[in-house]
């Protein structure tokens, strides 16, 4: 007995077979003379192996094309359409080759992974023949992606299907589940969001996915809903933008507060004229005056806080406000907490 | 782990593809190419070489050019109507377009102008090739270093260089280290530079927007062994034990801080226990929350918290009676 042909091979066999036919093969001819199909031991053994088979293709972006004879009545045949396929021309250097390879490397999580290194695999055919690259690994960033829920998401947006997941909602700490209209992912420090209309509000959301407890279920069917109108997804996606650059004023003491410092500038042209305010005289005294950029008060606000003593904000108001508030309910935590109520 | 039989179906089709625009090469470039073995390429010739359309005679059959494959250049002389190159799924061409974007976003800086020209080529190409799926992903995220920390360290990383650093830690102290660099880390927060500290003789993970200042080295790193898991925080054994209950709104300090265990409350809130290693650390960590603490323990951190908040504010002086 021949050994038994193995499955890339039965399959390869079988995409040759079906993009070759002149017209179509019933499933009794790709049994009879495709070969890797006679290993099949029955009936069952092959239907199953042929319908796994076509799936595989599928999943690899080879559809297998079921085409009936009106002549033949139930009599379904397949093929591959070539042309539907095929990629459309794109030719890559050496050098976008080397950088697709190192963005290959970049997903920690594994469903992503597969999916980076077939595409990887699809573009070495047209690729140009290697050449030493200078981008090389070590330099490719790794993002850890927000879990399992990447791949359903992207799938669900992609065929605007219809997810369910259950969620922890951040201001209130309510776990529920959630139907979500899925329009798009967003990837940004601080996490991974899924931007979209919860159906049960009928109103746009975004959820962060950290916050998603669980698995994430497509439910119903693919186009299950209209793409949302642009000026609703703008004003959806608007909290996620980023903000302009400005430049904060601060007192900083000698040697404090390294890591602001190092990414400090020159004073800009608008910058308030500290030195020659005189109800600022004492707090400059010893402080020197460190201009810092930023983009959100609460983010600056947030690390300046830290720094206790050794940073006092001077502008703008707005972020010196949001670090007073936090230091004035800090300054009554001896008062407001009772140590697990044991020792307070 | 065996290889899958659909990965080695779409490099076997990719290699049809492949060689029916490169007449005769090497067994070892396409290895290369295809980020394979040359033994690997060696058994997917001889399959693809017995593969074809029914019947299997041999003008059925995927065929080579025999006297070159002795030689050991592979040169295709038939490819069965193969030769069309795949389409990308939405799901793969989502999935590469944003690791790109990702790649671009954090790696820009560190790139001279050349590899910029090449990152944005291979931009282009790709988001025209993923077409409305581009759409579907939108990847933000930004290396936080100042521009001539990531120039050297992209280059110490790319020549293998020891990297000098000035570095300050979460305890706003700076002190001077000669690392050898072993790759960049970027999670959904940050970027971190994860380097074997000679310092410490140890691995470490370095906030890139901690390093005030860094300068390649003459000397080549040297071989370090390094833990798999060694991109991961772990939190210690060591240090205090620290309890913060807090409100649902700062949910972020357990997603994002090494915590030792999170407890989930009936009323929304939760506890988390952090063990404390550097007391500057939780002071930053409580006075960021202080709007979203309900309790912490032991008391004593309360205490500490609060007398730092009222040096802080004495500090404001004036500014801080401004507003009511």
């Amino acid at each position: 007995m021949p050994p038994a042909i193995p499955p890339a091979e039965r399959l390869l066999n079988l995409v040759i077979a079906l993009v070759n036919t002149s017209g179509r093969m019933t499933k009794e001819q790709v049994r009879a003379s495709v070969a890797g199909y006679q290993d099949a031991p029955s009936d069952d053994a092959f239907e199953r192996m042929f319908e796994r088979d076509k799936d595989t293709l599928r999943e690899l972006g080879i559809p297998v094309l079921t085409v009936t004879d009106a002549g033949h009545g139930d009599d379904i045949g397949y093929r591959i359409d070539a042309e539907q396929y095929a990629l459309a021309p794109l030719d890559l250097t050496a050098g976008e080759l080397g950088v697709l390879a190192m963005a290959a490397q970049v997903w920690q999580d594994q469903s992503l992974r597969a999916d980076t290194s077939r595409a990887l695999t699809k573009l070495r055919a047209v690729g140009a023949a290697p050449q030493s690259t200078d981008l090389v690994a070590g330099l490719a960033p790794r993002v850890r992606s927000g879990g399992g829920a990447i791949g359903p998401l992207l799938d669900a947006v992609q065929a605007r299907q219809v997810v369910r997941f259950v969620y922890r909602a951040a201001n209130t700490g309510e776990v529920r589940e959630r139907t979500v209209e899925p329009w798009k992912l967003l990837a940004r420090r601080g996490g991974w969001l899924l931007v979209g209309r919860d159906r049960e509000r009928d109103a746009p959301r975004s959820f962060r996915l950290s916050r998603v407890e669980g698995t994430v279920r497509l439910v119903g069917a693919p186009g299950a809903f209209e793409p949302p109108p642009a000026e609703e997804l703008a004003s959806a996606l608007h909290p996620w933008e980023e903000r302009p650059e400005r430049v904060a004023t601060l007192a900083v003491l000698p040697e404090r507060a390294g890591a602001a410092r190092a990414r400090a500038v020159p004073a800009p042209d608008d910058a308030p004229d500290v030195r020659s305010d005189p109800r600022l005289a004492a707090v400059l005294a010893h402080r020197d005056v460190v201009h810092v950029p930023f983009r959100l008060d609460w983010e600056l606000a947030e690390e300046l806080v830290g720094y206790g003593d050794a940073v006092v904000v001077l502008d703008p108001p707005s972020v010196r406000h949001a670090v007073l508030h936090l230091l004035r309910t800090a300054a009554t935590l001896d008062r407001t907490t009772v140590g697990g109520g044991t020792d307070g | 782990m065996a290889e899958r039989a659909s990965d080695r179906l779409l490099r076997m089709l990719g290699m049809i593809t492949y060689l029916d625009r490169h007449a005769g090469v090497p067994v070892e470039e396409i290895a290369e190419q295809f980020g394979v073995t040359a033994d690997q390429v060696l058994s997917d010739i001889d399959t693809l070489w017995v593969t074809g359309t029914p019947g299997y005679f041999p003008h059925d059959l995927i065929d080579f050019d025999a006297a070159s494959y002795e030689q050991g250049v592979v040169r295709l002389t038939e490819s069965r109507g193969m030769t069309r190159p795949l389409r990308l799924g939405a799901r793969e061409a989502v999935a590469l377009l944003a690791a790109l974007r990702a790649l671009d976003s954090s790696l820009r800086p560190a790139l001279d102008a050349e590899q910029s020209a090449v990152l944005s080529s291979a931009l282009d190409k790709l988001t025209t090739a993923a077409g409305d799926a581009a759409a579907a992903l939108d990847v933000r995220l930004g290396l936080d270093a100042a521009p001539e920390v990531a120039t050297a360290v992209a280059t110490a990383l790319r020549n293998g260089r020891r990297l000098h650093l000035r570095y300050v830690d979460a305890s706003d102290v700076t002190t001077e280290r000669d690392v050898d660099p072993l790759r960049l880390v970027t999670d959904d927060e940050r970027s971190y530079l994860l380097a074997w500290c000679r310092l410490v003789d140890g691995e470490r993970l370095f906030r890139v927007d901690r390093i005030l200042a860094a300068q390649v080295l003459d000397a080549p790193v040297a071989d370090h062994t390094v833990a798999p898991d060694a991109a991961e925080f772990q939190p210690g054994p060591d240090g205090e034990l620290v309890t913060l209950h807090l409100r649902s709104s700062a949910r972020w300090v357990a997603e994002s801080t090494p915590v030792e265990a999170v407890r989930n409350l009936d009323d929304g809130s939760f506890e988390v226990d952090l063990r404390v290693l550097r007391p500057a650390w939780l002071r930053h960590l409580v006075l960021q929350v202080a709007d979203e603490v309900l309790d912490v323990r032991p008391a004593r951190v309360a205490t500490e918290v609060a007398a730092a908040a009222r040096a802080a504010l004495a500090a404001y002086g004036p500014l801080a009676d401004e507003e009511g």
